[in-house]
């Protein structure tokens, strides 16, 4: 990641922080860090004072006992003027932080992709959506459309990747509303977006769909009928919500049970359906060898799990239609960041274990 | 909450109630009797869930009423009848809403005598808390 970059252009020293500089080696953006951002904007602004010592200590806005040797009549222009100049480097030092992050999101990408490659050289096989469950030439190359439904994937998840810093830079930027609801808005549909994939896809390989290996091992360990739980969902995203009123807690709460009466419910009637199904199979006599009657029993009962997947994602996106009801355009922003987050931190998780050095001490 | 049918009721149907599911004595009856039967269900029950035998969608349908104290009247439709009943309901619907008749699917939910939907709407309508004050109204409820 270090080994290339371009320079800094010298006059950036000078000029209040880029919103995201594009380029550039970390250590050089170091030495040119927001930290220093009020300095060199005192300099702008009155190039009087000489150029303080890039050691002075962080965030310290100029010494104001240099400013008692000026007449008092600009003092309230120069009060003013490092009130603006502390506000310009608290931004600064966020649009960094979120600069970093997204830098060590790519990094990791990076190495999920590395591996990936290494896989593929070695294996000759389908580069599919499931970064390190490696498909080894799955029904992707008999079933069409699970073929295009992995392929479509990758692709969500890219894109996933790009709203999710979007909407991170969104929010730390000073936006409205209304720009920021567009943002919501696509992040929302995106995910409705890979709920119409799933559906597609279910109806070409339910099986396929509910086994998980489209996704990393992480997201599927903690899976609930081929995607997330909501309620658990919930109880990730609510603490970032907050401040919330009472009101507005109480009717998440109850949200989050009704999620939880309604996965139950889900859950019992594919227990139910997982019955059904032992039975069909099993029916008649066992040992004669010819079981056509029950297999084609089976293969309708097996129709009801493609509805059931759809049932749970439909649960899912109704959830979060409701939770965006209910809170402003603003707290939805940060609830979508959040639950993207949780989900790369679920992905990135699955490559490192994937490859971590076996049989180390 | 149990759901009371009175005898008379219960000498004029053949349905089950309580969740519970008999073999329904409708098999050798023609299908106009079935219709018979569907419409006075619905207008005579709060709740009526009309699904294929063994159904496992409406056994979710079910717990998620049974969750909110309601003891929902089941209706198993077999599947020589189902094209019909299927029809009855829709024009019960029809008729109800002065709508376009939708095609319902099963399981299909009356609640009110008027369809509330498949499992996906009674799902929607769960979780958006509009459920509960329409069970209400129907008389479902008793809190």
């Amino acid at each position: 990641m270090n080994s290339t970059s371009t320079q800094f252009v010298p006059s950036r020293r000078m000029g209040l922080c880029e919103p995201m500089p594009q380029v550039g080696m970390w250590n050089d953006y170091k030495e040119n860090n927001c930290m220093h951002a009020s300095q060199p904007v005192i300099l702008e602004v009155d190039s009087r004072f000489d150029n303080q010592s890039e050691d002075t200590s962080h965030g310290t806005v100029g010494p104001s006992n240099k400013y008692d040797q000026e007449e008092n009549k600009p003092v309230d222009k120069v009060m003013r003027r490092l009130a603006q100049n502390r506000e310009a480097a608290r931004k600064c030092r966020l649009r960094k932080k979120a600069y970093v992050q997204q830098l060590e999101n790519s990094k990791l990408r990076l190495m999920q992709l590395e591996q990936e490659l290494e896989r593929a050289r070695h294996q000759g096989s389908y580069i599919g959506g499931g970064l390190d469950t490696g498909q080894l030439g799955y029904s992707g190359t008999t079933n069409p459309g699970i073929a295009t439904f992995e392929m479509e994937y990758g692709h969500w998840v890219e894109e996933q990747n790009k709203k999710i810093a979007d909407l991170r830079n969104a929010l730390y930027s000073d936006i409205g509303d209304v720009e920021l609801g567009i943002f919501v808005d696509g992040g929302m549909r995106h995910y409705f977006d890979l709920f119409a994939m799933k559906a597609t896809a279910a109806r070409a390989d339910v099986f396929y769909l509910m086994s998980g290996t489209w996704k990393t091992s992480a997201e599927h360990f903690l899976s609930w009928i081929g995607g997330f739980r909501p309620s658990e969902l919930l109880k990730v995203l609510m603490p970032h919500l907050e401040p919330l009123t009472e009101q507005r807690r109480l009717e998440l709460s109850n949200l989050r049970q009704s999620c939880q009466q309604a996965e139950d419910a889900l859950s019992q009637g594919l227990e139910k359906l997982h019955q059904i199904l032992s039975e069909t199979v099993a029916d008649g006599q066992l040992g004669e060898g010819n079981y056509l009657p029950q297999i084609s029993a089976a293969m309708e009962k097996l129709e009801a799990m493609v509805r059931f997947v759809g049932q749970a994602d439909h649960l899912r996106q109704e959830t979060l239609l409701q939770i965006s009801r209910n809170l402003t355009t603003r707290q939805t922003a940060r609830g979508l960041l959040a639950l993207g987050e949780y989900f790369q931190r679920l992905r990135a998780l699955s490559s490192l274990w994937a490859s971590r050095p076996r049989g180390s001490a | 909450m149990q759901k009371a049918l009175s005898y008379r009721d219960w000498l004029s149907t053949t349905t089950t109630t309580g969740g519970a599911t008999n073999p329904p004595m409708e098999n050798s009856s023609t299908s106009d009797n079935d219709t018979a039967v569907v419409k006075k269900l619905v207008t005579e029950n709060a709740v009526v869930v009309f699904a294929r035998r063994g159904c496992c969608m409406c056994h979710v349908v079910k717990l998620l009423l049974h969750g909110h104290g309601v003891n929902p009247t089941i209706f198993d439709v077999d599947e020589q009848n189902e094209a019909a009943v299927m029809n009855e309901l829709s024009k019960i619907n029809t008729a109800g809403e002065g709508s376009a008749a939708t095609e319902a699917k099963f399981p299909a939910v009356f609640v009110g005598g008027k369809l509330l939907g498949g499992l996906e709407e009674i799902m929607g309508a769960h979780i958006s808390g509009e459920l509960v004050p329409r069970l209400r109204e129907a008389g479902a409820l008793w809190l």
